[in-house]
């Protein structure tokens, strides 16, 4: 069955090159066809293999291409199969399923339909590279791929030109990261001689003591890398913008592929961080800071979307907490039951968009319980994972989890702890306001849409996932433990687990409890404090996610596009046209040469026989 | 000489064998696709042969030849690459039979006879007996359209050119006879330890050697004949020129300077050194802005020439495997693009100029992206044949340390890549020619189906080279 492996990113991106090729001339329903069926193929495949991958004693690799052998340069191409990179094609293919099932209806009657798909299986295809890949080289291949693909979809409404200025910004705040990362695999090229993964790692703990300036600086770079596709601090930028692509678009961006890259990508190379402890307490740090920079952001965006962006940056702040105590696993499982709940509300969310004519915003929006009943209960349900609902919804476990941890890890500690509680207040005072908001109260927006079946199946799904997910996190700790190190508990303290579960539950309930009094009983209470001094100030600096693109507009835009203006006619640019002019010159002189007469042809042989014949009497 | 050395010989014997039933069945009936037919079974036949051969290789086949590994890969290769030519000049002429081409194949297969003798030289008289072979036939060759008067004046030019670079170099046989005494390769610098050529009357005789074997390589300074010949000679016949005779006489400079063991002489690895720089600016300069597709091709065989001195003086099993490599590679994508330009060619009527070639992609799309495939390979773009064989001449290139060579190598191909590449824009420009200034469709199967193989084996040999490496690497290993 596993060597049927090369065909789960194969098969997407087969459905992008006949999308891209001959979409045009099919019919939408040809163009659903071979878009959703391709990603469902790749699901299918994943699925069939889960026996052979649960029976794999040691990682599978499967080498796919040995371009040349020359002199000792052996460029390979091989996909690397082992828990942590099984799980997540699972989850890619199959979240992604889903999403591109949902998109068959909601962007059915958009005029790129065929090249919306193209865009979604290139995009399906290249994460599943990049969690695959047995080399860095290719990892960075499927990398780069997942930043076109981002760019392409967030842009895909390219005629507004906000949507292609919000493309623009992710391509570019992204690449920041990717030439950290870049001369992060320079530098580990350059010092251990391969970038064969499980090579790099092992050649890493035997060449390099812990702490050595060499591991530091690798793994700090790869951390440029993960926090710019992993939109966290100082790099989240970009995410909110990126909700100008179509909704469905989002929930894969931010549920299945590329913001969940950078965690992977730490993950992966796990063993750098353990090299370098003091990075991976900078992972940590900047998880949790970013987590609670974004769960006061998403508190006052009246955008329902940014609210989610938000919400995903906080969460992929949870996952980096995680990481940063070491973790990994518990890191992995939230990023599972992330991927669930998450698309869950995108797609919901879509639907409550969808239904009152392309409004974003919540406060336009109100009392749709009644009216979408199926969005309403998904959301929530979707809502209280993300929250953490305690017992049962999987978010509480998975999160849950990693709060224990970063108590308990020997990397951990309460400071970390702490702002990990805080950050489930947050998030569930921000899950609860937009519910709230929405779906009760009165109605402001009529509703126009209603979703069909292909809507509705992909978000009771996931639904169900968001649910029962948790049921599967002691199974599937132990499996991912098989490959990445277990966390020794070191600190108990007076903190005990079940202790550490009922704090965080508590809240929940704090935050839920602070939701409904300020926008279900005292409404005039958010009010008051909004419209107070204090109030507005914070309101509007969080709005503006605490000013960052201000300040980022005028340390880095502005001098770089002053700089462009006065350089105008490129300095630089004269050396090439002299390289250019060198080489026309030398041409005509030259050519000349070539006069067609035999005699002069004759004469520049025997010219030459005397010249060399000169040279090697003289040598 | 006795009879595992004939069976060692067959792949010749058969050659010859075809040429003279090609001969008398001209002689009792004119029939273009007779001839046609019958060359390629004979060279296909030769090719079988070759299995018969390997087993018993390497030997000595009297003073004259010897046939190792490496001798039978290069017949392998001459061969592969005449039958593609008997394709392209079956379609060619096929549209103006009129013009008697039954005779060019005869030529053709005696062509290969002499390209087949020269790998298996091993004396200098084998070796200017499989000149002559060649050279004759290509007179023939050039000037076969003896309607039109450039074929006529190439030819005569080459004529006189051919003949006086081949008096240099038998006044050069003539000083080393006279210096050491023997002909054979291997007899001369057999005692001096270092290979060094240290009496001025050596140094001259080598000298006309070099200019002989630079001749026909048409490297600089000895390469003016080149773009003439190649715009006035029939498209498939270019081809041959710039693939079959140049790939035959590389491997005679090969097994020379290794058997001889003047490889290690400094001044000539000078000299040699020189030739290449020369080659590798002079003919990537002067394709810079040329507008005749045919001399484009004709300069960049000079600069590809030029590469392949690279790795010539490297030396050594990388050096010799990556010049069989990058033959195999440069083969493939002459013969490809003299192919696409056959195809848009009438017998007297080559299409030479660029402008004839502008917007041929809207026009004849899979003919244009042959070109393309065909160009970028010249340009040795990633995932093309060509590539992997200038990498594989960087690679014996750095690992001889010729470092002044490598860095010019890969700076002169990228001026090349302009040249190349204003082809390929030229190729999908909008502005179109008329309707009917091509033929609407490839008007023979045998130019169709010898695009699609050369074109499959571009990119296949770039994608998925180890089969051909592995043989590359076989054959280094078994010839000494």
């Amino acid at each position: 069955m596993l060597q049927l492996l090369w065909l789960i990113p194969a098969i997407p991106f087969l459905g992008a090159l006949i999308l891209a090729l001959v979409g045009r001339a099919f019919s939408r329903r040809m163009v659903a066809v071979v878009g959703v069926g391709s990603v469902a193929i790749a699901a299918g495949i994943s699925l069939a293999i889960v026996p052979a991958a649960l029976a794999l004693q040691a990682p599978y690799t499967q080498v796919l291409w040995t371009w040349m052998n020359v002199a000792g340069f052996r460029p390979e191409i091989a996909l690397y199969l082992d828990p942590m990179s099984f799980l997540m094609i699972l989850v890619v293919t199959f979240v992604g399923f889903l999403i591109h099932l949902y998109s068959a209806e909601s962007m059915e009657q958009d005029e790129g339909y065929s090249r919306f798909f193209a865009y979604m299986n290139l995009f399906v295809g290249s994460m599943l590279v990049l969690v695959l890949a047995d080399n860095l080289l290719l990892l960075y291949l499927g990398w780069e791929g997942v930043g076109l693909c981002s760019y392409l979809l967030i842009g895909f409404w390219y005629k507004d030109s906000a949507n292609g200025l919000a493309a623009r910004k992710a391509f570019i705040v992204t690449r920041v990261g990717d030439t950290a990362m870049l001369i992060g695999l320079f530098l580990l090229f350059h010092n251990l001689g391969t970038l064969q993964i499980q090579d790099l790692m092992h050649r890493a703990s035997v060449q390099w003591p812990a702490g050595s300036p060499y591991a530091i600086a690798a793994a700090a770079l790869l951390l440029g890398g993960a926090v710019g596709k992993s939109a966290q601090l100082p790099l989240q930028t970009w995410l909110p913008d990126a909700m100008a692509g179509p909704t469905p678009t989002s929930a894969l961006i931010h549920a299945a592929t590329m913001v969940t890259a950078g965690v992977y990508l730490i993950a992966r190379t796990h063993v750098l961080y353990s090299l370098a402890p003091q990075v991976q307490f900078a992972v940590a740090v900047v998880g949790a800071a970013t987590l609670l920079l974004a769960g006061f952001s998403a508190l006052t965006q009246p955008d329902i979307k940014r609210v989610l962006a938000y919400s995903t940056i906080s969460q992929i702040g949870y996952m980096f907490l995680a990481l940063g105590v070491g973790a990994w696993a518990a890191a992995l499982l939230h990023f599972m039951v992330h991927a669930f709940f998450k698309a869950l509300l995108f797609l919901a969310a879509g639907i409550v968009i969808d239904a009152l004519h392309d409004e974003h915003n919540i406060f336009r929006m109100g009392g749709l319980r009644k009216e979408l009943p199926i969005a309403f209960w998904t959301f929530l349900i979707g809502g209280c994972s993300l929250a953490g609902l305690p017992l049962v919804t999987a978010g509480f476990f998975s999160k849950d989890l990693i709060l224990w941890n970063a108590w308990a890890s020997p990397h951990g500690g309460l400071g970390l702890w702490v702002v990990g509680i805080a950050g489930v207040l947050l998030t569930a005072l921000y899950t609860f306001r937009v519910i709230f908001v929405v779906f009760f109260g009165t109605r402001n927006t009529p509703v126009t849409h209603r979703p069909r079946y292909r809507v509705i199946v992909p978000v009771a799904v996931l639904a169900a996932l968001s649910l029962v997910g948790g049921l599967v996190k002691a199974p599937l700790l132990a499996f991912l433990n098989s490959a990445l190190p277990a966390l020794v508990e070191v600190r108990a303290g007076f903190l005990t687990e079940l202790l550490s579960a009922i704090v965080s539950g508590l809240a929940f309930a704090t935050g839920l409890g602070s939701a409904y009094l300020f926008f279900i009983r005292k409404r005039q209470y958010a009010d008051a404090l909004a419209a107070s001094s204090a109030g507005r100030r914070l309101h509007a600096f969080w709005l503006a996610d605490w000013a960052f693109d201000w300040f980022y507009d005028r340390a880095f835009v502005r001098p770089v596009v002053w700089m462009a203006a006065i350089n105008r006619r490129d300095a630089i640019d004269s050396v090439f046209n002299a390289i250019a002019w060198l080489n026309r010159s030398a041409h005509f002189t030259l050519s000349r040469s070539q006069t067609g007469s035999l005699r002069w042809y004759a004469a520049v042989i025997g010219a030459g026989a005397v010249i060399f014949a000169g040279v090697i009497l003289l040598a | 000489m006795n009879s595992t050395d004939l069976l060692a010989l067959l792949p010749l014997l058969l050659i010859a064998a075809t040429a003279i039933l090609v001969m008398l069945a001209i002689a009792v009936r004119r029939s273009h696709l007779a001839s046609a037919l019958l060359t390629v079974l004979g060279l296909c036949a030769a090719f079988g042969t070759l299995f018969i051969a390997a087993p018993l290789v390497p030997r000595d086949v009297t003073p004259l030849l010897t046939i190792d590994s490496g001798a039978l890969f290069y017949i392998g290769l001459i061969l592969a690459a005449s039958i593609a030519v008997v394709f392209l000049c079956y379609g060619y002429f096929k549209q103006e039979e009129e013009h008697r081409p039954e005779e060019l194949y005869l030529l053709i297969a005696i062509a290969a006879l002499g390209s087949g003798v020269l790998v298996c030289a091993r004396h200098f008289a084998s070796l200017f007996l499989g000149l002559e072979i060649l050279s004759v036939a290509l007179y023939g060759l050039i000037s076969y359209e003896r309607t039109t008067k450039a074929s006529i004046e190439v030819g005569l030019k080459y004529l006189v050119l051919a003949a006086a670079s081949a008096s240099f170099l038998i006044f050069g046989i003539a000083i080393v006879y006279f210096e050491f005494g023997t002909m054979d390769f291997g007899g001369i610098l057999p005692d001096s330890p270092a290979g060094a050529v240290d009496s001025a009357t050596i140094a001259v005789g080598v000298t006309l050697i070099v200019v002989g074997i630079g001749f026909k390589l048409g490297l600089v300074p000895f390469h003016m004949w080149t773009p003439d010949v190649y715009e006035g000679a029939p498209a498939p016949v270019a081809a041959f020129v710039s693939t079959v005779s140049k790939g035959a006489m590389f491997a005679l400079l090969i097994r020379f300077f290794d058997r001889s063991g003047m490889r290690g002489d400094s001044s000539l690895v000078l000299v040699f050194s020189i030739i290449a720089i020369a080659s590798m600016f002079a003919g990537n300069l002067l394709a810079l802005l040329q507008d005749n597709v045919k001399r484009i091709l004709a300069y960049s065989s000079i600069a590809h020439l030029g590469y392949l001195i690279v790795a010539f003086e490297a030396g050594g099993a990388i050096g010799r495997s990556a010049v069989a490599f990058y033959l195999v590679a440069y083969f493939a994508t002459m013969l490809g693009a003299f192919g696409v330009v056959t195809v848009l060619s009438r017998p007297g009527n080559d299409l030479g100029d660029l402008s004839g070639y502008r917007g041929l992609f809207w026009r004849r799309p899979v003919l244009a992206s042959v070109f393309t495939v065909m160009l970028l390979s010249l340009a040795s773009i990633p995932l093309t044949a060509g590539f992997l064989g200038e990498f594989y001449l960087v690679a014996a290139g750095v690992s001889g340390s010729l470092w002044a060579l490598v860095i010019i190598l890969v700076v002169t191909s990228a001026i090349g890549l302009f040249y190349y590449l204003r082809i390929v824009v030229a190729l999908y420009s909008r502005t179109a020619q008329p309707a009917g200034a091509w033929p609407s469709r490839i008007n023979s199967h045998s130019l169709s189906w010898t695009l699609g193989v050369l074109t499959a084996a571009v990119i296949l040999i770039g994608c998925y080279p180890s089969p051909v490496m592995r043989l590359i690497q076989t054959m280094v290993a078994g010839s000494g």
